[in-house]
C-alpha cells in the first residue's frame, strides 16, 4: 500500500470516527438516571459505543476510500489483481473482533450481577399486572393498594411481579431496569433509586388493545415523607369501614383509568367506553342506571356496548361490597355531573 | 412477457381423449381448482358437523372449528389438487400410468405457464419472485397505514384493533411471504443453473412448494375480514394473548405460518439434495459458488428449526380453537414455553432471512469488483459457523421474559460470538472490494449499501445482545430500529441487488440502469432517515407496538413517518423499472456482467434444460484476473432452436 493511500484511508476514518462520535455526544440519547442500576447500564451502553464507533470508522473508511479510489473507467474491462487472501489478515480480524466482543461480555456480566445483588433492608412491593392497568401493594403497609407506585429513595426495592391475564412488562426508561409480568409466574426487578421525582411506568410488552395506554406513574421520595405516607396508609388499611369507603380512591386504586375517560377523575382511556356518558349508555341499554353500573362492573360481558368487543375488561367481581358500593355511587355522581 | 426459451423439441402430452368439456372440467387447472376448493372446503364443513353431532357437541354449529378445517385446510388442500399439484402421485399411488416424460408441465411458452403447477426450477423462480414482490406491496403499504396512524400522538385514522392488526400483518407477510421465500426465488433460479444441473433434484415437490405459498399469504391477508378482526397479537404471536384473547384472525396467521413453512421445509429439502447430489462433475464442495454455500446452509437452518414453529403455532391454535392447555396457566400450562419453542426457530429464521442474501452479496461485490472473493474457504466457514452457533443463541429475545435468570450469561457469549463469523464476513467483502476494478451498477450500489447498513445493524446487535443494554431496550422502538437494520437494509438490499443481477438472466432483458440507481438512491437515504430515528426514541423510553405515544415524541414521530413515505414511494421505482423493462428493455446478452458462475455461460434466458450437456468443472468460480483461469468446460454452445431435451 503506498503511503498516500494510507494517509487518506486514516483521514476519511477518522472524519468517520469523528461524525459517529459528534452523533453519539451531541444528541441526548439516554434519558435521565434515577437508579444506581441505570448507572452500571449506562456504563455497558457507552464502553459498547465506542468499540462499534471504532468498528464503524474503520469499515467506513475502506467502503469510502474504495469508492474513490477503485472506480474502474467506463471502457476499463480489466480484473483487479488475484488476490485470494491474508492468512495474517484473516486471523486478525477473527481475533480481535473475538476479544472485542469477550470485553463486552465480561463488562456486562460484572454489571447484570451487581444490578441483581439486593443491598440491605430491601423493601418489597408487590406488583400486579392486568389488561391495561398496573396496580401496587406494600407488605410493609398491610398490604395497602394503589394505583400509583410510591418509593423511597436510596433503598434496595424488590418488585415482585405477577399479571392477572396476559404477558405486561414493567419499565421505568429512568430505572432502566424490566421485566415481564408472567400470568402464573412470579417474576422479579430489582431497582435502586437515587432521585426524588415522578416518572412513568410504561408496559413494554404487546398486551391488547390498551397497550400503548397502559401506563402508571412511579413517585421516588424522601426517606422521611415516605414515612410518612406509609404511616398514614398504615392508619387507613387498620380503620377501613364501609362509611371512610371513597369512591374516588377506589376509582384510583384500579385499574379503571387505563381503558376510561372520566372527567372527575381526571382519567382519558379510549379503550372501553367513555364513562362521563354513563347514564346514556344505560338508556341505551334499557336498564336502570344504577343496576347498569354495578352489573357492568362485576360481570362486563353481561351487556356489550356497540362498537366495543366483549372479554376485553375483567370482571371486576372479587371486590369488597363497601368498596363496590362506593364505586358506583361515585360513577353515578361523577357522570351526572360530566 | 418474455418466456424462457421454448423447446420445440420437447415431447407433448399424449393426446387425451376426451371431449373438450370434460377436458376443461377434469384437466388439472383453474377450473378445476375452483370446483375442487369447493368440493373440499364442504367435505372439511361436514366433517366438522358429523362429528359434533356425533359426539353431541352442542352447538353443533361453531365457527372456530368450520373456518379452521373447512376454509383453512381443506379447501387450501382442494385448490392444491384442483390445480394439478399431486396428479402425478396420485396416478403413481393408484397404479396408474404415469408420464415420466412427459415435460408439458415445463418451461413457459407464454404467460399463461406462470399460472400452472410448472415443474421448471425456472419458472418457478420467477414465480416466487412476483408473487413475493406483490407480498412486499401489500406489507409495505400496511406499514404505511401504521406511520400514518402513529404520525402524531393519540388515535387519528384506525382504532386500537385495527392499528395492531396492521403492524402484526405486516411483520408476517414481510417475513414469510417476502424475505424467506424471494430468498428462495433466486435461489431457486440460480442454484441449479451455479451448480451445472438441469433442475432441481425434486421438480413436482418444488412445485408444490411454490403453490403452498399464495395460500399462506392470502390467509394471512384475509384475517382483516375475518369476524373481530385481524390477529393483533404481533408476528411473535405470544401465548396467552394470542391463544384466548384474540378474535378467530389468529388462527389465519396460525395456519398461513403452517402452509409458509410446510412450503420453506420441502424447498431446503430440496437444495440439499440437490447440492449434495447434483453437482456437475469437478463441482467439489469447495469449488461451489458461495451463493450454493449459502443456501445450503441456510437449508440446514430451515429443516432443522422450522418444525419448531409449526409446533408452537399448532399448540397455540389448539389451546385457541380446542380449548387445550399447552399454554393456559390455570391448568397447568406454561406460557413461556411458547416463547423457548418459538424462539427456537425464530432466531435461526433470522440467519434462514441474512445467509441467503450473504450468497448473493458474495457473487455481486466479486463480480462488480473483477476480485476473487477474498477468503473463500473461510466465508464458506463462516456460514457454518453461524449454523451451529445460530441454535445456541434464541433465548437472547428473552432476556426480561422472567425464564430463569441464570440463562442469560450463556445466552449473552453465544449471541456475542456469533458477531465473529459475521465480522469474518463484511472484512472479507471489503478486502474483496479493495483494489478491485469496481463497477457501479445498480446490484453493485445496493451491495455497498448493504455493508454499510448491515454493519450499523450489526453492532446495534453487539449492544443489545449484552444483557444490561437489552434489558433497558428491549421492546422499544430500538429493537424496531435494529431489526429494520438487519431486515430492511440488509436482508431487502440484498434481495433488491439479487433481483436486478439476475434480472438480464431470468428475463432476457436489461433493466433500466439509470431509474436503477434512482431506486437504490431514493431508498438509501428514505431508509436511514426512517430508521435511524428510531434508535433514539426507543432509548428514551418509546415502546414498540403501541398506538399511541406520548406527546413528547410527537416530533420525531412526524418526522420518521414522513420519511417512511418516501421510502414507500421508492419501491414503486423499482416496480415500474421491473415492468417496463421486462416488456420493453434491450435484450440481454448471455453475460453482461462477464461473470465466471455458470448461469451466466448458457443463453439469456437459459434453455429448458439449462446445458446442452452438463459441464465439467474445472476449477474455482472466482478466478478474476488469474490469467487462462476456467471455472468450467462447457460443450460448444448450439442457439437454444436446436438444443434438445436430455433424457
Amino acid at each position: 500500500m503506498r503511503r498516500g493511500s494510507l494517509v487518506s484511508l486514516l483521514g476519511i476514518g477518522l472524519v468517520a470516527g469523528g461524525i459517529a462520535a459528534a452523533v453519539a455526544l451531541l444528541i441526548p440519547w439516554l434519558p435521565p438516571v434515577a437508579s444506581k442500576e441505570r448507572v452500571r447500564i449506562d456504563d455497558v451502553f457507552w464502553f459498547t459505543v465506542v468499540i462499534c464507533i471504532v468498528i464503524f470508522a474503520i469499515v467506513a473508511a475502506v467502503l469510502i476510500y474504495s469508492v474513490f479510489a477503485f472506480r474502474a473507467a467506463p471502457d476499463d474491462d480489466s480484473d483487479g489483481p488475484p488476490t485470494h487472501g491474508n492468512t495474517t489478515l484473516e486471523i486478525v480480524w477473527t481475533l480481535i473482533p473475538t476479544l472485542l466482543v469477550t470485553a463486552i461480555g465480561i463488562f456486562s456480566a460484572v454489571v447484570l450481577a451487581k444490578n441483581d445483588a439486593l443491598g440491605k433492608n430491601v423493601f418489597k412491593v408487590n406488583v400486579t399486572a392486568q389488561q391495561f392497568a398496573w396496580s401496587f401493594s406494600y407488605p410493609e403497609a398491610g398490604n395497602v393498594t394503589t394505583g400509583v407506585l410510591r418509593l423511597p429513595v436510596n433503598r434496595s426495592v424488590l418488585l415482585d411481579l405477577k399479571s392477572l391475564d396476559v404477558i405486561h412488562s414493567f419499565w421505568v426508561p429512568e430505572f432502566g431496569q424490566k421485566e415481564d409480568t408472567v400470568p402464573g409466574l412470579h417474576t422479579s426487578l430489582h431497582i435502586t433509586p437515587t432521585k426524588i421525582g415522578s416518572y412513568d411506568i410504561i408496559c413494554t410488552e404487546l398486551c391488547g388493545l390498551g397497550h400503548a395506554t397502559m401506563r402508571s406513574t412511579a413517585i421516588v421520595m424522601s426517606d422521611a415523607a415516605f414515612d410518612k405516607w406509609l404511616a398514614s396508609q398504615k392508619k387507613a388499611a387498620g380503620g377501613t369501614s364501609a362509611a371512610s369507603v371513597s369512591g374516588a380512591a377506589v376509582f384510583k386504586n384500579n385499574p379503571c383509568a387505563g381503558c376510561h375517560t372520566l372527567t372527575a377523575a381526571g382519567a382519558t382511556g379510549k379503550v372501553g367506553p367513555d364513562l362521563d356518558k354513563l347514564p346514556q349508555w344505560a338508556q341505551q341499554a334499557h336498564q336502570p342506571l344504577e343496576s347498569f353500573i354495578r352489573t357492568s362492573i362485576v360481570n362486563p360481558n353481561a351487556y356489550v356496548q356497540p362498537g366495543f368487543h366483549p372479554n376485553i375488561m375483567p370482571p371486576f367481581s372479587s371486590l369488597p361490597k363497601p368498596q363496590l358500593d362506593a364505586l358506583v355511587q361515585y360513577l353515578i355522581q361523577s357522570s351526572k355531573k360530566g | 412477457m418474455t418466456t424462457t426459451s421454448a423447446d420445440h423439441h420437447v415431447h407433448a402430452a399424449p393426446p387425451v381423449h376426451h371431449g373438450p368439456w370434460r377436458r376443461h372440467l377434469l384437466g388439472a387447472g383453474w377450473i378445476r381448482a375452483a370446483w375442487m376448493t369447493a368440493l373440499l372446503g364442504g367435505i372439511g364443513l361436514g366433517i366438522v358437523l358429523v362429528l359434533r353431532w356425533w359426539g353431541n357437541w352442542q352447538p353443533i354449529w361453531d365457527g372456530q372449528p368450520i373456518v379452521l378445517v373447512s376454509l383453512l385446510v381443506a379447501a387450501p388442500v382442494g385448490f392444491l389438487a384442483g390445480l394439478g399439484a399431486f396428479d402425478y402421485w396420485v396416478y403413481y399411488a393408484l397404479g396408474k400410468p404415469t408420464r415420466p416424460e412427459d415435460h408439458s408441465g415445463h418451461g413457459a411458452r407464454s404467460w399463461k405457464d406462470y399460472f400452472r403447477v410448472n415443474t421448471d426450477h425456472k419458472v418457478i423462480g420467477i414465480q416466487y419472485l412476483t408473487t413475493t414482490v406483490v407480498f412486499f406491496f401489500v406489507g409495505g403499504f400496511l406499514a404505511m397505514l401504521v406511520r400514518a396512524e402513529l404520525a402524531r400522538p393519540g388515535m387519528q385514522y384506525v382504532d386500537t384493533q385495527t392499528f395492531n392488526g396492521l403492524f402484526s400483518v405486516h411483520a408476517s407477510l414481510m417475513i414469510f411471504l417476502f424475505v424467506i421465500p424471494a430468498f428462495a426465488g433466486l435461489a431457486n433460479f440460480a442454484v441449479p443453473l451455479m451448480l451445472g444441473a438441469a433442475d432441481m433434484a425434486f421438480p413436482r415437490l418444488n412445485a408444490l412448494s411454490f403453490w403452498l405459498l399464495p395460500i399462506a399469504g392470502i390467509m394471512m391477508v384475509a384475517s382483516f375480514f375475518a369476524p373481530g378482526g385481524a390477529f393483533a397479537c404481533g408476528w411473535t404471536g405470544y401465548v396467552p394473548l394470542c391463544s384466548t384473547h384474540q378474535p378467530i384472525g389468529a388462527v389465519f396467521f396460525n395456519q398461513g405460518v403452517q402452509w409458509a413453512g410446510a412450503s420453506s421445509i420441502m424447498t431446503a429439502l430440496n437444495f440439499l439434495v440437490t447440492i449434495i447430489t447434483m453437482r456437475a462433475p469437478g463441482m467439489t464442495f469447495w469449488r461451489m459458488p458461495l451463493l450454493v454455500w449459502a443456501n445450503f446452509t441456510t437449508s440446514l437452518l430451515v429443516v432443522i428449526a422450522t418444525p419448531f414453529i409449526a409446533g408452537s403455532q399448532f399448540f397455540s391454535m389448539f389451546d385457541h380453537v380446542m380449548h387445550t392447555s399447552f399454554f393456559d396457566y390455570q391448568n397447568g400450562g406454561y406460557p413461556l414455553g411458547y416463547q423457548h419453542i418459538f424462539w427456537f426457530y425464530s432466531h435461526p429464521a433470522v440467519y434462514i432471512m441474512m445467509l441467503p442474501g450473504f450468497g448473493i452479496m458474495s457473487e455481486v461485490i466479486s463480480v462488480f469488483s473483477r476480485k476473487p472473493i477474498f477468503g473463500y474457504r473461510l466465508m464458506a466457514l463462516s456460514l457454518m459457523a453461524i449454523v451451529v452457533l445460530g441454535f445456541s443463541v434464541w433465548a437472547h429475545h428473552m432476556f426480561v421474559s422472567g425464564m430463569a435468570s441464570w440463562l442469560r450469561v450463556p445466552m449473552m457469549i453465544t449471541t456475542l460470538l456469533i458477531a465473529v463469523p459475521t465480522g469474518i464476513k463484511i472484512f472479507s467483502w471489503l478486502a474483496t472490494i479493495w483494489n478491485g476494478k469496481l463497477h457501479f451498477n445498480t446490484p453493485f450500489l445496493f451491495a455497498l449499501g448493504f455493508l454499510s447498513m448491515f454493519v450499523i445493524g450489526g453492532l446495534s446487535g453487539v449492544m443489545l445482545g449484552a444483557v444490561p443494554i437489552d434489558i433497558h431496550v428491549s421492546d422499544t422502538y430500538f429493537i424496531v430500529a435494529h431489526i429494520h437494520y438487519v431486515l430492511f437494509g440488509g436482508s431487502v438490499f440484498t434481495i433488491f441487488a439479487g433481483m436486478y443481477y439476475w434480472f438480464p438472466k431470468m428475463t432476457g432483458r436489461m433493466y433500466d440502469e439509470r431509474l436503477g440507481k434512482l431506486h437504490f438512491w431514493l431508498t438509501f437515504v428514505a431508509f436511514n432517515l426512517t430508521f435511524f430515528p428510531m434508535h433514539l426514541i426507543g432509548i428514551q423510553g418509546m415502546p414498540r407496538r403501541v398506538a399511541d405515544y406520548l406527546p413528547k415524541f410527537a416530533d420525531l414521530n412526524m418526522f420518521i413517518s414522513l420519511a417512511s413515505f418516501g421510502l414507500g414511494a421508492s419501491s414503486l421505482v423499482f416496480l415500474y423499472n421491473m415492468i417496463t423493462s421486462w416488456r420493453r428493455g434491450p435484450i440481454a446478452p448471455s453475460n453482461p456482467w462477464r461473470a465466471l458462475t455458470l448461469e451466466w455461460q448458457v443463453s439469456s434466458p437459459p434453455p429448458v434444460f439449462n446445458f446442452t450437456e452438463i459441464p465439467q468443472v474445472v476449477g474455482s468460480p472466482y478466478e478474476y484476473g488469474v490469467p487462462g483461469a476456467q471455472h468450467a468446460i462447457l460443450a460448444p454452445s448450439r442457439t437454444h432452436e436446436t438444443a434438445e431435451a436430455p433424457v
